[in-house]
């Protein structure tokens, strides 16, 4: 049943995505359709229009391209932008796509969403030298590109501090509660890939940081949208003894939650607050790891709206707010103080410098 | 009751005799009369679907009604000038086109001699990425101007035919001697070739320093020469697929080989009687059916992505319809291929620069395959069933 109630939401997010695609039609195209649109925006009315092309996981995802749509959306309230979106359906649509809009003398910011966008995105930079672009999660050496990278393994670490700290007390609240014989967090990944890993760096080196004894199992469910097989994965975990347990896995995340529900554990989210998007979990998501990809879009049109657009590399970590853990909805001013006091401890400790934290499972 | 339907089912005969025996000129017609039809029913679906939807600004206010998002006029005019209204998307529809035209004949040449390959999609994605591996290894040791190109392009797509052919004689050695239905066959290799395919890019062969699963880029000597600027088709690849679907309508009407392939896959009993190996012709049939779906691959790494990245798109499966929508004829399938082309890059257009959503858009193409292929869909059953004048068995399937 809870697996049903979870797949009607992730439908309703996914028509939420459309209508906003909707909303999105391009104002100047100039059909001859009259413009009733912006019309209540006039003081702030920029011209700019943005074409985005997001990654293949598309619009309704409730996490990593529905971020992006978010900081698109604030940016068409803020300075009265257009845009228009694009939803590859396989990677190899990008390519295409980076070029029409890139050749499209009416937008002026191409912004493109995730890591699969760097290999076409770094021959056509080259190629459309007087288009300026945004990169999600990967990088282009171009003067006309701006890069935006998290350092998911500082937010992870915050994520796998709390896990680890709550692991190793009593501490019952929603639907959960720890289990103090073993301290234990597990870990579940989408692909096995060097980003992914990074989240897993971070995590366990957070978790060591508050018990160093502690164990921590991980495991990679090898697909971004295999729910049954997080579930599968979760289940085990919990089994096991995990207390709490942290996916950055995608759609595949959902089974975490579910398996945490069927536990009476805690789990926590990645991307965005999802003890709001998926908030039928609400009660077992302690916290989520996020990562404001709406922030780096917002920014990289701000840039473009102010005139001060440049490339380079914007790495965005626990200092810019870039990436952080946002403590669940049922679970603000719940947390033992002592907890949170640690928490933005090892917070202030990492933006000074004090913590050295590994962004690869070799550095550990 | 029955009366009722014994007249249906004698007008149903009559028009299927009807059907069977229309002249080319009779079939273009019903063909182009189709395509009007799609064309009404997806604009009044676009049209009314335009009132369910929000956006910022409607085209027209309908009182009683509310506000109409999409025009279709518009939507089909963009669909248009999408894939034929500038160099550049001339271009990109012929560039799809080319690809559909090796993916088509893949499964026609199949159909021909009665087998149904599923499995074109993953003689293609593993002739894509054998091309990719050997061209990348190969780029270095030519010379990097137009003989070196010519090398690395031919040896590219050799290389490509020789494993499409080779993943395509599994599920024809598997029909010839074991029995097992190349339906069932070739669709689960499609699932083997891609999860081979993403294993050894991922962990192996791949370019490690990306997250992407992809091989890294081939270099500038194993690309075919763009035609037109803006678009990396090459009008080599075009004139290359036109002169092999017209090979293959020569092979199956020309010669004996062809003759026997035919016969062998719709009447294998009657073909051994004759004196033919069905057997080996069987397992002919499927690996020339492989080798064209591996050159597709091989094209496509060579013109379209310069690199083998997982996620091919089903062109292998669009071959399905094209072949279908031609009636299985070689040449039949250029234009079917031409109008599958033109209708995958118009969408994009579609979907780009109206609001109008993406399966929106998927919708109006479906309609227009479906009202095209369903009188010659059922063509092909009034002929199996022995319905017009024409005789089936006679002919070795000649005119299917």
């Amino acid at each position: 049943m809870q697996r049903r109630t979870f797949l009607t939401t992730v439908g309703v997010g996914a028509t939420a995505g459309l209508a906003g695609c909707l909303v999105g039609d391009d104002d100047d195209d100039g059909n001859g359709v009259d413009d009733t649109g912006n019309g209540e925006d006039d003081d702030v009315d920029s011209d700019i229009t943005v074409g985005i092309i997001y990654s293949t996981g598309g619009l309704g995802d409730e996490s990593f391209n529905d971020m992006a749509f978010a900081g698109i959306e604030q940016a068409e309230e803020d300075f009265g932008i257009s845009y228009q979106n694009a939803e590859p359906d396989e990677p190899a649509d990008m390519n295409d796509m980076q070029r029409q809009f890139a050749s499209d003398e009416d937008i002026d910011l191409v912004c493109c969403i995730g890591f699969d966008h760097e290999t076409d995105l770094e021959e056509n930079a080259a190629e459309y030298d007087d288009q300026r672009f945004a990169l999600v999660d990967a990088v282009v050496e171009a003067d006309n590109v701006a890069n935006y990278t998290f350092r998911e393994h500082e937010g992870s670490f915050q994520a796998g501090h709390l896990a680890g700290l709550l692991s190793t007390m009593d501490y019952a609240h929603g639907a959960g509660e720890t289990d103090t014989d073993e301290a234990r967090v597990g870990f579940v990944g989408g692909e096995e890939i060097a980003l992914i890993e990074r989240f897993e760096a971070g995590y366990i080196a957070g978790a060591q940081h508050a018990d160093d004894g502690i164990e921590t199992p991980s495991a990679y469910a090898g697909s971004w949208n295999d729910p049954s097989t997080g579930q599968e994965i979760a289940t085990g975990m919990y089994d096991d003894g995990a207390d709490v347990v942290f996916h950055a896995a995608g759609g595949t995340g959902g089974g975490v939650f579910e398996a945490a529900q069927s536990a009476g554990r805690f789990a926590i989210g990645v991307d965005d607050d999802q003890s709001i998007s998926a908030d039928e979990f609400s009660d077992v998501i302690v916290a989520s790891m996020v990562k404001r990809v709406d922030t780096a879009v917002y920014e990289s049109i701000e840039a473009v709206v102010n005139d001060e657009f440049e490339g380079g590399m914007n790495d965005l970590g626990l200092e810019d707010e870039g990436v952080g853990a946002t403590i669940g909805q049922d679970f603000e001013g719940d947390l033992p103080e002592e907890v949170v006091d640690a928490l933005e401890d090892s917070r202030q400790a990492i933006i000074d410098g004090e913590i050295d934290v590994p962004d690869n499972l070799d550095d550990l | 009751m029955t009366d009722d339907s014994g007249s249906i089912r004698e007008r149903g005969s009559a028009a299927l005799d009807r059907l069977v025996d229309a002249t080319a000129a009779e079939r273009i017609t019903i063909s182009l009369a189709s395509l009007v039809f799609a064309i009404i029913v997806g604009a009044v679906l676009v049209f009314v679907s335009g009132f369910v939807a929000d956006c910022a600004d409607p085209f027209i206010y309908l009182p009683g009604l509310g506000y109409g998002c999409y025009n279709p006029l518009e939507v089909y005019w963009t669909m248009l000038t999408g894939s034929f209204g500038s160099m550049t998307v001339i271009g990109q529809t012929l560039l799809q086109t080319t690809l559909l035209l090796f993916t088509g004949l893949s499964v026609a040449v199949a159909f021909r001699a009665g087998l149904f390959n599923i499995g074109t999609q993953g003689q293609m994605v593993l002739g894509a990425l054998a091309t990719a591996l050997v061209v990348l290894e190969l780029a270095a040791y030519v010379p990097d101007n137009a003989i070196g190109m010519v090398i690395v392009l031919s040896t590219g797509v050799i290389v490509g035919a020789i494993v499409g052919g080779f993943w395509g004689m599994i599920p024809g050695l598997m029909k010839a001697y074991a029995n097992a239905h190349e339906v069932i066959t070739t669709i689960m290799l499609n699932f083997v070739a891609i999860g081979i395919a993403f294993w050894l890019v991922q962990v192996h062969v791949g370019d490690l320093t990306t997250d992407s699963v992809q091989t890294e880029t081939v270099p500038a000597v194993a690309r075919f020469p763009a035609t037109i600027s803006g678009s990396r088709f090459s009008v080599i690849a075009l004139i290359g697929a036109l002169l092999v679907a017209a090979g293959i309508y020569l092979l199956y009407t020309r010669t004996v080989i062809g003759y026997d392939l035919r016969t062998s896959g719709i009447q294998e009993t009657a073909a051994e009687y004759g004196g033919v190996n069905a057997k080996r012709n069987i397992v002919t049939s499927m690996t020339l059916s492989g080798v064209l779906g591996g050159i597709a691959g091989a094209i496509y790494v060579m013109m379209v992505q310069y690199r083998w990245q997982a996620g091919i798109p089903p062109l292998g499966f669009d071959g399905i319809a094209v072949s279908i929508l031609a009636g299985n004829n070689p040449v039949g399938v250029i234009p079917a291929a031409l109008l599958f082309g033109s209708l995958k890059t118009g969408s994009v257009a579609v979907d780009l620069s109206l609001g109008v959503p993406g399966e929106l858009v998927e919708v109006l193409r479906g309609l227009i395959i479906l009202f095209i292929a369903m009188p010659e869909f059922f063509r092909m059953i009034g002929k199996r069933f022995g319905y017009g004048n024409g005789s089936v068995a006679t002919d070795g399937g000649e005119a299917q």
